[in-house]
């Protein structure tokens, strides 16, 4: 029994002197110093990006003192972001924009205040895919492509051509519907209207404030715009409603090649049952997105955040997480990675293109073309119904006030306007007029609004809906905005009576009436908001007296 | 009975405890950033402490190299041998190298300022030891640097300026080779407002050339001093009055620069950028040769073919290792110095710079078209083998140089 016991005796030391050897090891294996790496990043390599985040979070790199990394990455539009940093309000140690043509921006507006850039040096990029119009392949085909090649020309001439697609033969096609995302807020938004800018001055460099008083340039933005359907802010989302509704829909819209290549996987293994689509690459040129990674020169980035933030980059372009930006249809910013499957024709790609591109103009010539779109971008004729009913008291019909006050004043003088509310009954507080004339007055009139009684929802929406079919014109954007809290009560239709007359289909579903529905507090019938918004190729939003401006801001970007 | 059977019941649970704490140990990532038995106190007092008392060393004298980024896939691969073969001088005192990169004008511009004391610097070429042994001699009272003195100056790899460009394009522009007039020729084609289309391409869009930035980058400072010296028609004899007095260069020169989008900072990056953008954003360039070898199969299979085209003139890179002659470079580190530069000219790590990484031996009796030499194997892309009837401009003086860098900065940095 004695030697038994010294024999677990010397195999306990044993095990114990192994184990301690160990412990510096487990211990910094589970805890200790924490590097935190924010970075901002455009959203539209979020697909690409967010899972790599979360691999190289699991392995635990590491920086030279031994703190563990941790990245904390946060999409967001690439010119709200430049915004925030800029303010002060966001302080992401990386800044990653969907494009370089914002780093110039960034730091003239940096310096105001600062002595030194915010982004030095040239900034690495991530992954690339050039800037294309993306257009259904027998569209394309009709217009000659592939023997022709195709650009802002094309487009403009299609916009204006009154009898659309029954030119080509394909009556139901209808007229040329078009799309990009909102200039103020998206960047392919602001490439698109610098295209057309180009295209207009006949020109591919060089684009001077005096070319942008040319009326012949401002037809031509005129003309590609009025085959706009609508605006947005994220060109995804645009991309995602194009390939869900089809030709009648969309003709064709202004987005980034690895979305079209995404499509073309998705048709091709049978998830979607949409014709193919295709990358035009503008003969007149184009612009790359290429995801620069910069590291900011600011106050609050320390030295051990930036070799963090240098250790995930370097993860970053390792071939492994290069390759699969080819997977999802980017283009890799490695050269040494060749250009494979699926960046190819039978993605409706080709990686010979493009051919050229437009010279990034100066930012006070930038400023120039959004303002110069301002002029000539299509109008909205829109409709704001606002449910006013006894549950919509104290903070809720407050908020719901000050965000449309707001909201109206978002919208342009050449912009029409109808404001309804709703409780037992409807009423019309401005008639669809513009609101140059009436800003003042309307501003006044919502001020006082004030909540009691039912909720006729469903009446107020089709009353909306049919007024502006009679009185807005079909040449502009037309629009609804439903606010409201809680369930329909008092309407003498039916919700399907109601669908059945305000979806869009056929072939102008691009352009008809769009609504945009927002549920106002945990009461409000989400998923009949959601089916009324979708019915028309709108959207639906959840929302509460805190996130209410924010849901008005996003939708103030259609228009 | 009672007891031995507690004691292997606790006996194994501990054993089934410790294995557990050991295999997470073992699991978790801690264990594989460092070295297991990285606390071995015993071993360290061993080879700190007990080694060391029986056989006392001489300390180490510690060269600091300051040198530019071209070369540092080279010297990273070089130095290791050198290192392993424990160098030492004539009195055993074992000779250390610290080093530290930076671009070729930051190097001349910490020294003069005082930032950096370094003991050797290497920017990549004799222009930047030319303007460093002009403005030192004004600072200093007298040079810190000596391009023409081979005990302390060694050019120790070579690689000429080369335009690298789609052949496609290229053809259409010069047809096989570029001919003598190739910057006019260049400055013509740039500012027409058509572009290609004057050459019946207009899907090309306009002309788009691209070189670094010669503040930041030795191979733009290059391109500039090309082209300023074939606007005079010299091959030699810059000088500052050149530049600064005939206005005729300065609106041709001007308007050349100005129809360049964008000046990366670094030749690596650029080199990088054509091919990953390909004609859409460069029709040509202007790198090293060694950049374009490195480059050369990345750009297989991609936008069509690249093809190198030798300047009329050029200018070569040369990556001169020098001595300062600064009070802090005693002479035990000058010693250490010569002896690591000798080390960068013995033929073994001549044949590497070659063979690995594109650049030309400054030893002559190395063939550059041996066995393995990327020269041979890129040979259809246009690299050539022989360089020798290609003319070489002088470098210009210190004064005149920095003269070009003055104007450049005023009128086009941005």
């Amino acid at each position: 029994m004695r030697t038994r016991l010294s024999k677990y005796f010397y195999a306990m030391i044993i095990i114990s002197l192994a184990l301690s050897s160990c412990q510096g090891v487990t211990l910094s294996g589970l805890g200790g110093k924490q590097e935190v790496v924010s970075i901002i990043y455009g959203s539209e390599k979020q697909e690409w990006l967010e899972p790599l985040v979360q691999q190289y979070n699991n392995a635990q790199h590491k920086t030279e003192s031994g703190a563990t990394i941790t990245i904390e990455a946060t999409p967001m539009g690439s010119i709200e972001s430049v915004n925030g940093i800029i303010t002060g309000e966001l302080q992401p140690v990386v800044w990653s924009p969907a494009s370089s043509i914002y780093i110039p921006v960034a730091n003239a507006e940096w310096r105001r205040s600062h002595a030194d850039d915010l982004v030095t040096g040239n900034p690495k990029d991530l992954v690339l895919s050039p800037v294309v119009i993306g257009m259904w392949k027998p569209m394309a085909e009709a217009l000659g492509w592939p023997s022709k090649t195709l650009g802002w020309a094309d487009i403009a001439s299609m916009a204006t051509a009154p009898e659309g697609w029954s030119a080509y033969g394909y009556p139901e096609w209808g007229r040329f519907k078009f799309g990009h995302t909102h200039p103020n807020y998206s960047n392919s938004g602001i490439v698109s209207i610098i295209a057309e800018a180009y295209s207009g001055a006949d020109k591919q460099r060089g684009l001077t404030l005096s070319d942008l008083q040319s009326e012949s340039l401002k037809t031509f933005m005129a003309d590609v715009e009025k085959s706009v359907i609508h605006y947005g802010t994220s060109t995804g989302f645009f991309a995602e409603r194009m390939f869900e509704r089809g030709p009648s829909y969309l003709s064709a819209a202004v987005m980034y090649e690895n979305l079209i290549v995404a499509q073309e996987n998705k048709r091709i293994n049978g998830s979607s049952s949409q014709l193919p689509v295709v990358a035009i690459y503008p003969k007149e040129g184009t612009f790359w997105s290429n995801h620069p990674y910069a590291i900011l020169n600011a106050p609050w980035v320390t030295a051990e955040q930036k070799e963090a933030a240098e250790d995930f980059q370097a993860f970053l372009m390792d071939r492994a997480q290069q390759l699969k930006a080819i997977e999802l249809g980017f283009r890799p910013a490695d050269p040494s990675i060749p250009l494979t499957s699926p960046l190819d024709s039978q993605h409706g790609v080709d990686v010979n293109q493009p051919q050229t591109v437009l010279e990034i103009p100066s930012a006070e010539v930038i400023s120039g073309i959004q303002s110069l779109w301002r002029e000539v971008k299509k109008p909205v004729d829109l409709v704001v119904v606002m449910d006013i009913s006894g549950s919509m008291e104290g903070e809720k019909i407050t908020s719901a006030r000050s965000s449309l006050m707001q909201f109206i004043s978002l919208l342009d003088d050449r912009d029409r306007l109808e404001v309804v509310i709703f409780n037992s009954g409807i009423t019309t507080l401005t008639e669809l007029s513009l609101v140059g004339e009436k800003r003042q007055q309307v501003l006044n009139r919502v001020s006082g609004i004030y909540e009691s009684g039912g909720t006729r929802l469903y009446d107020a929406v089709l009353s909306a809906y049919q007024n502006l079919e009679q009185y807005g014109d079909p040449n502009h954007i037309r629009a609804i905005v439903v606010l409201t809290d809680g369930q329909d009560t008092d309407s003498s239709v039916s919700i399907d009576e109601m669908l059945g007359q305000i979806g869009a289909s056929g072939e102008e579903a691009g352009t008809a009436i769009k609504l945009f529905t927002i549920a106002f507090g945990e009461d409000a019938d989400k998923d009949i908001l959601k089916r009324i918004a979708e019915a028309t190729g709108g959207k639906q939003y959840d929302s509460d007296p805190k996130s209410i401006n924010k849901v008005y801001s996003d939708i103030a970007t259609f228009f | 009975m009672h007891t031995p059977r507690a004691n292997s019941i606790l006996f194994g649970a501990y054993v089934v405890f410790s294995s557990i704490i050991l295999l997470v140990a073992l699991i978790l990532p801690g264990v594989r950033t460092r070295p297991l038995l990285a606390k071995a106190p015993l071993r360290d007092w061993f080879l700190d402490k007990a080694l060391p008392a029986v056989l006392p060393k001489p300390d180490p004298v510690v060269i600091s190299v300051l040198y530019s980024t071209e070369k540092e896939a080279w010297l990273t691969d070089v130095i290791r041998e050198f290192e392993a073969s424990q160098p030492a001088l004539e009195n055993r005192r074992p000779i250390q190298i610290q080093f530290e990169k930076m671009g070729s004008r930051e190097i001349y511009v910490s020294v003069l300022d005082g930032t950096r004391k370094p003991d050797v610097i290497s920017p990549a070429s004799m222009l930047q030891i030319a303007i460093l042994q002009d403005l030192s001699a004004g600072k200093f009272g007298k040079p810190i640097v000596n391009q023409a003195d081979l005990n302390t100056c060694r050019s120790t790899v070579i690689t000429p300026l080369v335009l690298v460009g789609w052949k496609e394009r290229a053809d259409v522009l010069w047809g096989d080779q570029p001919g003598d007039q190739l910057w006019k020729q260049m400055h013509d084609i740039l500012i027409d407002p058509k572009g290609w289309s004057s050459f019946g391409h207009p899907e090309w869009g306009y002309v788009k050339f691209g070189h670094t930035d010669p503040l930041k980058s030795n191979s733009g400072f290059m391109t500039i001093v090309l082209m300023t010296y074939s606007y005079f028609e010299k091959l030699s004899g810059l000088t500052s009055n050149d530049i600064l007095s005939d206005q005729d260069y300065q609106q041709w020169f001007i308007d050349f620069e100005k129809a360049i989008s964008q000046f990366e900072y670094s030749t690596g990056p650029l080199m990088e950028k054509m091919i990953a953008y390909g004609p859409s954003t460069y029709d040509l360039v202007t790198v090293y040769e060694a950049t374009a070898i490195e480059q050369a199969a990345n750009a297989v299979g991609r936008y069509g073919q690249l093809y190198i085209y030798y300047p009329p003139a050029t200018v070569w890179s040369d990556h001169p290792f020098c001595i300062l002659q600064a009070d802090w470079v005693t002479p035990e580190k000058a010693e250490a110095a010569k002896i690591f530069i000798d080390y960068l000219l013995s033929k073994p790590v001549q044949e590497i710079a070659l063979l690995r990484y594109g650049f030309r031996p400054v030893d002559a009796s190395i063939p550059i078209d041996q066995p393995g030499s990327p020269f041979v194997k890129y040979s259809p892309n246009g690299f050539r083998i022989d360089l020798a009837d290609l003319p070489t401009v002088e470098v210009p003086d210190g004064s005149a140089l920095n003269t070009l860098l003055e104007f450049w900065s005023r009128y086009i940095g941005r």
